[in-house]
């Protein structure tokens, strides 16, 4: 049996033994939404993940090469083809420099690209791993990977285990909350913010902006709210009459179910509505209230992590950018992109900042793998646009806040982006290092499930906490 | 009724003195010592191997309780009591006996019902004393719901409730066709079955005939031996029927990647791996996908008979192709998934792969079964037909125990053995090892499933009151020992489809397609997919939820919430939750609202004279206590004075139906290509104006002309084009009057393989970048749905290609809306009326109606 379960039924036994009310379910109840002692003392009290899924391109942004663009225009080398697996390249394709300017800023000297000015005005909040590495070259499998530890569907994501591990701080909104813009959702699908073997109500919540923010929150066309009161009051009396002949604590914890959805309908439009922020932040992210944008998203993010949430997944979709046509090259459609999403996510970090949040919140940023140093060639020739293939060798992510050092340049790639040349790290090590930051240690949270005690870092010990990184 | 059994008859087992290896000794080495020191060559610490026979048990004493560097180095140290056993046991010659799982069954005499001696037996040993039996109601109800996953049908159950006759009641039902689809869903969480490919684009696939195939096996009691035989190998049967063929499905539930850019034989070598790890939960109750990187670090399954048993599966033609191939045609329309053997000559090679990755392959192995199983017959043919009759041959000590236990599981709530996954040595032991023997060697003589459940659901255990006393409540809440019935939550979709029975709605038809019942817009957001959800006309909105259409990336919200697996791989156990997201689903979900309206109708039309006793009859197949009459009444009086107030609400929630189904009111209001287009004025060329969109510029001078617009270097018949477009833009304008009353959800059929944006009265309302198949009905956003006015209104759309080349280019677009609904006058006693939807709303949300009992 599982020891968290076996835990909670000897503290039951005790519960009855002494009188007390709470049940079994109750416990499982506070498992899941009441605030949980960690290992060790915790660094970050929330995490925002901005994942941006399809894997903006690294060389375009972050990794200064050059060199690559010395070598731009000149055929890939036969030893960089060799062996390898393309998505979409194929042949002999060619090197491709980016058009893009890159200067160093703030005290840590980072090199940042001209698309990205107003992260380069924080520069010195940042750690930037341009040293990341993973074994996935297809969307899906590396965002699974990314998220649940595995390539493969059916493992718990990152925000699962994050309030498995240590719960909730508010009892009125979900411990993981996901929020979606790019008009679609990832390419892993819901997954990405799974339970799967973890019992249910850790799985993210996935918090929209059209329609109802959690499905079935508002009541339904001619109930009000003072008729859903007297329902609810009425359960109340109904179930009390049946725990009294049934005496199952799952009818108490039903019932307490029903209270915190009761308060969720109010709290959770509350937070979600952000109209009334001032014109200064709007005008700051670049929000729209209405809109389903990163911006909006981000402005959320900051919303919900002051309110306790633990774990809030952003994903925003749209940065494939292959270069088939206007729409996904790296000159007409990353640069919009991009401005929106530096802009808003430089304005999430200060305002983090401002409100002395960021301390205790880990941010990261980044894709799913990164893109190649050549030139995507669909079909074996060259179109009119310019992109880049998938890339699973190195690429680049960043963290800030929930004690992570401030301006650091971590890791290097060689001297035209294909491999990582110093310091690599992982899908694994980043989950071991965001789970250490919440005060959770890495190897030993775990899940007995088929036969295995399950962990976010996968059955091998690879996975390191990255202490480099740490403040 | 049946009586329980004179507790005299039994006698306590006595404790021995030594320590018993399986009961006591084993579970200790597993937990605390197999990990370095078992199975695994290349994690075995100082060639040291605890899971086998040896002679080093004086070595392991000194280890556990040495000084300074006692053993296991991290975790916990042995307790003295665990060292004690140990030292007993070693005192004993440390006698070793195979994993109780992995030794064959062994019968025990048992007088009268055996599952009642067995459980009596223990329960004395414990010092309990079983339930009362459970009043009828409760019964009739437990007995339906366990056995159709739906409420009885009202006539049935009242001769039952009159006549007491228990065993024609069992029978009427398990010859009910419900059954079958009860007992498939269970199935279905096994097979991982769902509509679609699973990856990224998640395109639809048709699996459904094995959905199908699955129920009518459970309904015609297909032997459970032919029933794994034909799933696992019905194509390699002599002369295989089409039964046969689609029974395959079961293996054919794997996902397939059509991501661009995958290697096929990437994820072709992970369909293999998982049919392996899938047969082996199954089945056998083991966890095989932990061998495929490195030797079970606990079980005896070494890394190369992990590729042995792999072999047995990779010789089919399937091969992650994104057209699922093989298949196997059923009508002009439909194929479905199925398994294939490649001829002798084709067949593959299977390699051990180290450290489980495909491209790193090493030595040839054939297909052989693990050493610590019985062979295959000499005679047995080697490969999956071979495999599967082994499988359900007496010799295998697993399959016949691992199936009972998890019938037993879904009636009683708990398995004998709690880890209904894992029959392995990290398992937990059953609780009543001579009663699942007993029932798995019953169970083996003929494999009759049917036979099987009445069984158990005749035995005075299943039979007894579930409710928990303070006593049983302290000695054992988790009710490991049966001293009560089980009282656990519905499975979801027992939690929707019973409260569309009670409300008489839901759909007796069986089989077919997948269909789509109401769901929130925008659930399904799926990358590059044009498929949308439509909902289905008439009683498929209302059939059973196991015929609801599953896209893996996607759940049907409300079954997510109620903890419903969603097919991406083998489910063995659901986890039960209780969360507020489910008292959401229960109390504003529409679909439980409008089984709350038609529910509260039909009690009173049923009993005008007493509405709420026909609420509970149909909902809790009981009448209501004083006290809940009591509390019902000030309920639905509170709530009449409040709705007297507000008519309009009263009307809504007397109509909820037609307020909900706002597709129902869809109209045509500007037609496409596929009927009758209209003109539309365009350009090929940039009007030169930003405000070209607006409802202000004049566009009089533009072109003029209708639907398809495009071209293709070879002329199609299904997309006639009227209108050359050839270029890589394309602006078009349309005036388009509305009534007074504007209609709402308005929506943009539209066809083409360009990119696009649309302005409706110069508010950008669409901005399409994804191509989808045919026509697809484009959701149009707040803003634009709230730029409609009455009169002229002005659609504009700027189509672009964006430099894509291809074989031609295509545009055509329509508008529907939904046209206002028209509620009756209000009538005097709508309040009282719709206050009895309010009271059923609150019935189906109570603790017991989500409960079985």
């Amino acid at each position: 049996m599982n020891p968290k379960l076996e835990s909670a039924l000897a503290a039951t036994r005790r519960h009855f033994l002494s009188g007390c009310s709470l049940g079994l379910a109750n416990l499982f109840l506070a498992e899941a939404r009441g605030a949980k002692k960690p290992d060790h003392p915790a660094k970050a009290k929330s995490v925002i993940f901005l994942h941006m899924a399809g894997a903006p391109s690294q060389l375009e942004l972050f990794d200064y090469k050059p060199e690559l663009v010395k070598y731009d225009g000149k055929p890939c080398p036969d030893e960089l083809l060799k062996g390898k697996r393309f998505a979409f390249i194929k042949g002999v394709p060619r090197m491709l420099g980016t058009p893009y300017k890159f200067k160093q800023h703030g005290q840590s000297g980072a090199w940042l690209s001209e698309l990205l000015p107003n992260l380069s005005t924080v520069v010195d909040d940042l750690t930037i791993i341009r040293s990341m590495s993973t074994d996935q070259f297809n969307h899906a499998p590396a965002q699974l990977f990314l998220h649940t530890g595995n390539p493969r569907f059916g493992f718990a994501s990152m925000g699962a285990w994050a309030t498995y591990g240590l719960g909730s701080e508010n009892e009125d909104l979900p411990g993981f909350v996901v929020l979606t813009s790019g008009g679609n959702n990832p390419d892993g699908g819901k997954s990405l913010w799974g339970s799967a073997f973890l019992p249910s109500v850790h799985q993210g919540v996935h918090c929209r902006s059209h329609g109802d923010p959690v499905l079935f929150l508002s009541d339904p066309e001619g109930m009000t709210r003072s008729l859903r009161r007297k329902t609810i009051d009425a359960l109340k009396d109904l179930n009390a009459l049946q725990a009294k002949q049934a005496g199952d604590p799952e009818t108490d914890a039903r019932m307490g179910q029903y209270e915190l959805a009761y308060r969720m309908q109010i709290s959770v439009p509350q937070v979600m509505d952000i109209s009334k922020e001032p014109p200064a932040v709007h005008a700051a992210y670049g929000t729209e209230p209405g809109k389903t944008s990163l911006a909006n998203n981000c402005l959320l993010a900051r919303r919900l992590v002051e309110n306790g949430v633990r774990f809030v997944q952003i994903f925003d979709w749209g940065w494939d950018h292959h270069g088939t046509s206007k729409r996904d090259d790296i000159q007409h459609a990353l640069r919009p992109h991009i401005r929106s999403t530096d802009q808003a996510v430089t304005a999430l970090l200060k305002d983090l900042k401002q409100r002395g949040l960021l301390d205790e919140t880990l941010v990261v940023w980044g894709g799913e793998f990164g893109r190649t140093p050549m030139r995507e060639n669909r079909g074996g020739t060259e179109g009119a646009f310019f992109g880049r293939d998938h890339h699973p060798y190195a690429y680049t992510m960043w963290m800030a806040g929930g004690g992570i050092k401030k301006g650091l340049n971590f890791g290097e790639t060689d001297d035209i982006g294909y491999y990582v040349a110093k310091d690599k790290m992982t899908p694994r090590d980043l989950q071991a290092t965001i789970l250490h930051q919440l005060g959770l240690n890495p190897h030993t949270l775990h899940y007995p499930y088929l036969g295995l005690n399950q962990r976010l870092i996968g059955p091998s010990d690879e996975a390191r906490v990255m202490k480099e990184l740490l403040a | 009724m049946l009586r329980w059994l004179p507790l005299t008859l039994l006698a306590l087992t006595l404790r021995a003195e030594a320590p018993d290896f399986q009961r006591d000794v084993r579970p200790l080495l597993s937990k605390k010592c197999i990990a370095c020191h078992g199975p695994d060559e290349h994690s075995r610490q100082a060639g040291l191997r605890l899971d086998q026979p040896h002679a080093k048990g004086a070595r392991i004493l000194a280890r556990v309780s040495h000084p300074t560097r006692p053993m296991p180095p991290s975790g916990p140290r042995l307790t003295p009591a665990e060292i004690k056993t140990l030292e007993d046991w070693v005192a004993a010659g440390a006698p070793y006996t195979a994993h109780w799982a992995y030794q064959k069954p062994k019968p025990t005499p048992a007088p009268g019902h055996a599952i009642d001696f067995f459980i009596l037996q223990k329960l004395a040993e414990k010092n309990l004393t079983p339930s009362k039996p459970a009043d009828r109601p409760t019964l009739a109800r437990r007995l339906a719901l366990d056995l159709l996953g739906v409420p009885p049908d009202p006539a049935l159950a009242a001769e039952f409730l009159r006549t007491g006759d228990y065993s024609k009641y069992v029978d009427a039902l398990l010859a009910n066709p419900q059954f079958g689809e009860r007992w498939a869903k269970i199935w279905l969480d096994l097979a991982r079955y769902a509509d679609t490919q699973g990856y990224e684009k998640d395109s639809k696939r048709t699996i459904w005939p094995y959905r199908d195939w699955v129920i009518r096996a459970f309904n015609d009691n297909l032997p459970f031996n032919e029933f794994t035989i034909r799933q696992l190998a019905g194509d390699l049967l002599p002369d295989p029927s089409i039964d046969d063929l689609i029974a395959t499905g079961f293996h054919r539930n794997t996902m397939t990647n059509t991501e661009g850019g995958t290697d096929d034989e990437e994820y072709r070598d992970l369909a293999i791996r998982d049919r392996l790890a899938t047969t082996g939960q199954v089945w056998m109750g083991q966890t095989w996908g932990c061998a495929q990187c490195h030797t079970h670090k606990y079980d005896p399954l070494t890394h190369k008979e992990f590729y042995q048993l792999y072999a047995f599966f990779n010789q089919t033609a399937d091969d992650d192709h994104p057209s699922d191939r093989p298949t196997l045609k059923l009508t002009d329309k439909s194929s479905t998934l199925i398994l294939k053997e490649l001829p002798p000559g084709k067949q593959r090679k299977t390699r051990i792969y180290e450290r489980g990755n495909f491209l790193t392959p090493g030595e040839t192995v054939e297909a052989a079964l693990p050493a610590a199983f019985p062979p295959l017959p000499a005679k047995a043919p080697r490969n999956r037909l071979g495999f599967a009759q082994w499988l359900v041959s007496p010799e295998n000590p697993l399959t016949a125990r691992v199936t009972v236990n998890r019938f037993w599981s879904r009636l009683m709530g708990r398995g004998l053995v709690d880890s209904e996954e894992d029959f392995g040595t990290q398992g937990v032991p059953p609780t009543h090892p001579e009663l699942l023997d007993h029932l798995a060697l019953e169970f083996q003589k003929d494999w009759n499933v049917k036979k099987l459940l009445k069984t158990i659901v005749t035995s005075a255990t299943y039979k007894q009151a579930s409710d928990l006393t303070p006593e049983l409540r302290e000695k054992d809440p988790q009710n490991k020992y049966y001293a009560r019935a089980g009282r656990f939550r519905l499975d979801a979709e027992m939690v929707r489809d019973q409260a569309l029975a009670a409300a008489g709605l839901l759909s007796r038809k069986l089989y077919g397609p997948p269909v789509m019942p109401w769901q929130p817009e925008g659930v399904w957001l799926v990358v590059y997919n044009g498929d949308s959800w439509v909902t289905s006309p008439g009683e498929d909105r209302y059939r059973r939820a196991l015929y609801t259409f599953m896209r893996r990336t996607s759940a049907y919200p409300s079954m997510m919430n109620f903890d419903a697996p969603t097919g991406e791989v083998c489910t063995i156990k659901r986890i039960r939750t209780n969360t507020p997201l489910q008292a959401l689903t229960v109390m504003n979900d529409p679909t439980f609202m409008e089984a709350a309206q038609h529910l509260a109708a039909r009690a009173r039309q049923e009993s005008p004279a007493d509405p709420l006793a026909k609420l509970f009859a149909l909902a809790l197949l009981r009448p209501p206590t004083p006290a809940e009459r009591q509390r019902i009444a000030a309920l639905h009086a509170a709530t009449t004075a409040d709705l007297a107030r507000q008519p309009q609400n009263a009307a809504k929630l007397l109509n909820y139906d037609k307020v909900l189904y706002s597709e129902d009111r869809q109209a045509t209001l500007l037609p496409d290509a596929r009927t009758t287009p209209r003109e539309w004025r365009y350009r090929l060329t940039d009007p030169g104006d930003a405000n070209w969109m607006k409802p202000s510029y004049d566009a009089s001078q533009w072109s003029a002309g209708p639907g398809y617009f495009g071209h293709f270097s070879k002329p199609s018949e299904t997309t006639p084009i009227k209108t050359t477009w050839d270029t890589d833009v394309l602006w078009l304008r349309y005036e388009l009057d509305l009534p007074a009353a504007v209609p709402t959800n308005f929506k943009l059929p539209a066809r083409t393989n360009a990119q696009f944006d649309v302005w409706i009265n110069g508010v950008l309302a669409v901005s399409n970048i994804f191509e989808r198949s045919g026509h697809y009905e484009y959701p149009i956003n707040d803003d634009g749905q709230k730029a409609f006015r009455p009169g002229r209104n002005t659609i504009a759309i700027r189509v672009a290609r964006n430099g894509i080349r291809g074989a031609g280019q295509v545009f055509d677009a329509g508008l529907i809306g939904s046209l206002p609904l028209q509620l009756g006058k209000p009538q005097p006693g709508d309040a009282a009326k719709a206050a009895w939807v309010v009271v059923a709303n609150t019935i189906l949300n109570l603790d017991e109606t989500v409960t079985r009992r």
